[in-house]
């Protein structure tokens, strides 16, 4: 009975005091992290704000068009106060990921090895999105203006179809940077764009023959009437 | 430090010619058409009121394939038919491509650096497609500069009511409004200078902006008048030239004068501060009346393409305009009942796009290229307002124009170092 109670009870305990005790200072070496983690982010959020309010970011953000895109999208805090969130969380989740490769627990050294070896990738996912959204705004812009100065009247329309195929082009290359259905998406990417020539090649050559023949006509009528003019703008 | 322009042949043919008194400098791009005649009256100019002084002609040219460079170089002055008959020094000619950015800014620092090798005394510059120079022109752009100690001769014509648009609703008021003196053409074409003043012109580093293309002439006169020259006008009668190229895009060309006249603003924004009203600048030449020519324009073109801006640029418009500028450019009729573009709204338009340019609220290419429309609907208001004028009584709405640059030039200055107003334009 009594090798019974030791293998049975006082063996498993001695193991569990013993696990215990060697787990619980990585445990508390993580905790020790994960605040120190906190206090650094929430210092760096707050130095960020203040740099980035006096850079005037907020003023640049709304010449840009961030200021609206993040309000269309639900975000009411200003750009300043979102972009210190996400250094905050960004730096949370780096410590986060430290405090666990701490614990020196196999299966979570392995997990935290692969999101550290990942987080490149998604960081560089998200400047080309951020870069995508400046570029398609910013050709979006001169593409209405040149059309406008063109008098194509068409301009709003060729300006959105700008910022969307910009915007695609982004999208499609932070998946490929993320690894998400690397294939599907280039092929998606591939079709779509495809797709919109073909349309846009049996519109004109079918469909909207009569329209084309109108635009075309519209331009050299133009074409005429400025040379028609004969005076000096300077 | 920039790379020179004047390349090793070029030298050595500058050494063979050696020091000269005048130069005449005609840049060109396919001018074969008008060139010829250019020439000849800069030769005839030259040999009747300086035949004493070295004179040098210089064409600066941009690659023309329709033979101007074999033009220059053909074209020769009959001196009896302008009944010259005293001995007069050679006219040495340089027929040389100018590299680099293309266009008339290049061009010119071609002959700026050609003018100061050479150390003349006095440089004139004339376009290439003109059509009403005479030899006098010569002797009005150089005479002041080459016997009266002055060191910068801007040109005075009679031109068209319809005729130079820019000068007459954006450049001539705002330089006036701003710098001072009433230089009625500032980018003109033609100009006198000293030698000095062209070797002034090279130590700036601008060759690379849009003063390498149509900002040079705004560039070159508000440049003297910044440097405190001695400035004259020239009257220069009627300026006639050849039809513009229907290809030539005018976005760009009022992108590259006013994105110009506005950087300059900011160069010198001490020194315009400073000035308190405009003052006359004296001119040169006896004042005849000259028969002009009619100019076709088509009005509703000009109000179609400032109509569709309104419908699809007001959003760029309002990162640049205050709110109640706005407000009366939608108020705006061009079917001839009032308000047309008053002038007051007019100059607070040109002034909120200098200070936007100066706040830097959007890419200077889209503000400016975005003030292509406003422009055009401008000049639309003032054919409608005109076309029953005399030329002096078009002349008198200029100069309302003008004063309304002035009165409204405490708003510009008052607005200047301010920050903008988020989301509201200036």
């Amino acid at each position: 009975m009594k090798e019974v109670w030791q293998t049975g009870f006082i063996e498993p305990m001695k193991a569990f005091i013993n696990q215990t005790g060697a787990f619980l200072p990585h445990l508390v070496a993580m905790i020790v992290v994960l605040a120190l983690g906190v206090l650094i982010a929430w210092v760096v959020k707050n130095a960020v704000f203040r740099v980035l309010v006096t850079a005037k970011f907020d003023q640049y953000s709304g010449r840009i068009g961030l200021s609206l895109a993040l309000s269309k999208g639900g975000i009411r805090e200003s750009p300043a106060h979102w972009v210190g969130r996400i250094a905050y969380w960004v730096i949370v989740l780096i410590f986060l990921m430290l405090g666990l490769e701490v614990l020196d627990l196999k299966p979570v050294d392995q997990f935290v090895s692969e999101v550290f070896s990942y987080l490149p990738h998604m960081l560089i996912a998200v400047v080309i999105l951020v870069v995508g959204f400046l570029l398609a705004n910013f050709f979006a812009r001169a593409t209405l203006i040149a059309a406008v100065n063109a008098q194509i009247v068409e301009a709003r329309f060729l300006a959105r179809a700008v910022r969307i195929a910009i915007l695609l082009l982004a999208l499609a290359m932070a998946f490929d940077q993320l690894g998400i259905a690397k294939n599907v998406i280039v092929a998606a990417f591939s079709i779509t764009l495809g797709g919109v020539v073909l349309a846009f090649a049996i519109a004109f050559g079918l469909g909207a023959r009569d329209a084309a023949k109108q635009f075309i006509e519209r331009r050299l009528k133009r074409e005429q009437e400025q040379k028609e003019e004969d005076f000096s703008h300077l | 430090m920039t790379v020179s322009m004047v390349r090793e042949d070029l030298k050595t043919r500058l050494a063979a010619v050696g020091p000269a008194d005048i130069l005449v400098g005609i840049p060109s791009y396919n001018n074969a058409r008008t060139i010829g005649r250019v020439v000849q009256a800069v030769g005839a100019g030259l040999a009747k009121y300086f035949p004493e002084a070295k004179a040098v002609l210089v064409n600066s040219d941009g690659g023309s394939s329709d033979g101007t460079p074999e033009t220059v170089d053909r074209s020769t002055v009959d001196l009896q038919s302008i009944l010259v008959a005293h001995r007069v020094n050679a006219l040495h000619k340089i027929v040389t491509p100018y590299h680099g950015i293309p266009g008339k800014g290049s061009a010119f620092r071609l002959i700026f650096e050609i003018a100061e090798a050479l150390k003349v005394k006095a440089c004139a510059v004339v376009d290439a497609d003109l059509r009403s120079i005479n030899p006098d022109w010569m002797e009005l752009l150089l005479r002041p500069v080459f016997r009266e100690g002055f060191d910068y001769v801007a040109p005075y014509y009679q031109r068209h009511k319809y005729d130079g648009t820019i000068t007459n609703s954006i450049v001539y008021p705002l330089t006036r409004a701003l710098y001072g003196p009433r230089i009625r053409q500032p980018i003109g074409g033609e100009f006198g200078f000293s030698g000095d003043l062209a070797g002034y012109f090279l130590t700036q580093d601008v060759w690379d902006t849009d003063v390498a293309r149509y900002g040079i002439d705004i560039w070159m006169t508000t440049t003297a008048i910044a440097r405190g020259c001695k400035i004259c006008q020239a009257y220069l009668g009627a300026k006639i030239h050849d039809p513009k190229d229907p290809a030539a895009d005018l976005s760009a060309m009022l992108t590259q004068v006013v994105g110009s006249t506005f950087a300059l603003m900011e160069k010198y924004a001490e020194q315009w501060k400073t000035v308190g009203r405009s003052e006359s600048v004296p001119i040169f030449g006896f004042e005849y009346e000259v028969g002009l020519e009619p100019v076709p324009v088509n009005v509703d073109r000009l109000i179609k393409a400032f109509e569709l801006g309104r419908t699809e640029l007001t959003a760029v418009w309002t990162e640049i305009l205050a709110p109640e500028t706005l407000a009366g450019l939608v108020a705006v009729r061009l079917d001839g009942s009032e308000p047309g573009f008053s002038d007051a709204l007019w100059t607070r338009i040109v002034y909120e796009f200098a200070l936007a340019f100066h706040r830097r609220v959007m890419a200077h290419e889209h503000l400016l290229k975005s003030f292509t429309p406003l422009y055009l609907g401008r000049v639309a208001s003032f054919i409608l307002d005109t076309q029953s004028m005399s030329p002096p009584e078009a002349e008198s709405r200029i100069e309302r124009l003008c004063q309304s640059f002035e009165r409204e030039k405490s708003y510009v200055m008052d607005q200047w170092d301010k920050p903008p107003i988020q989301g509201g334009g200036s």
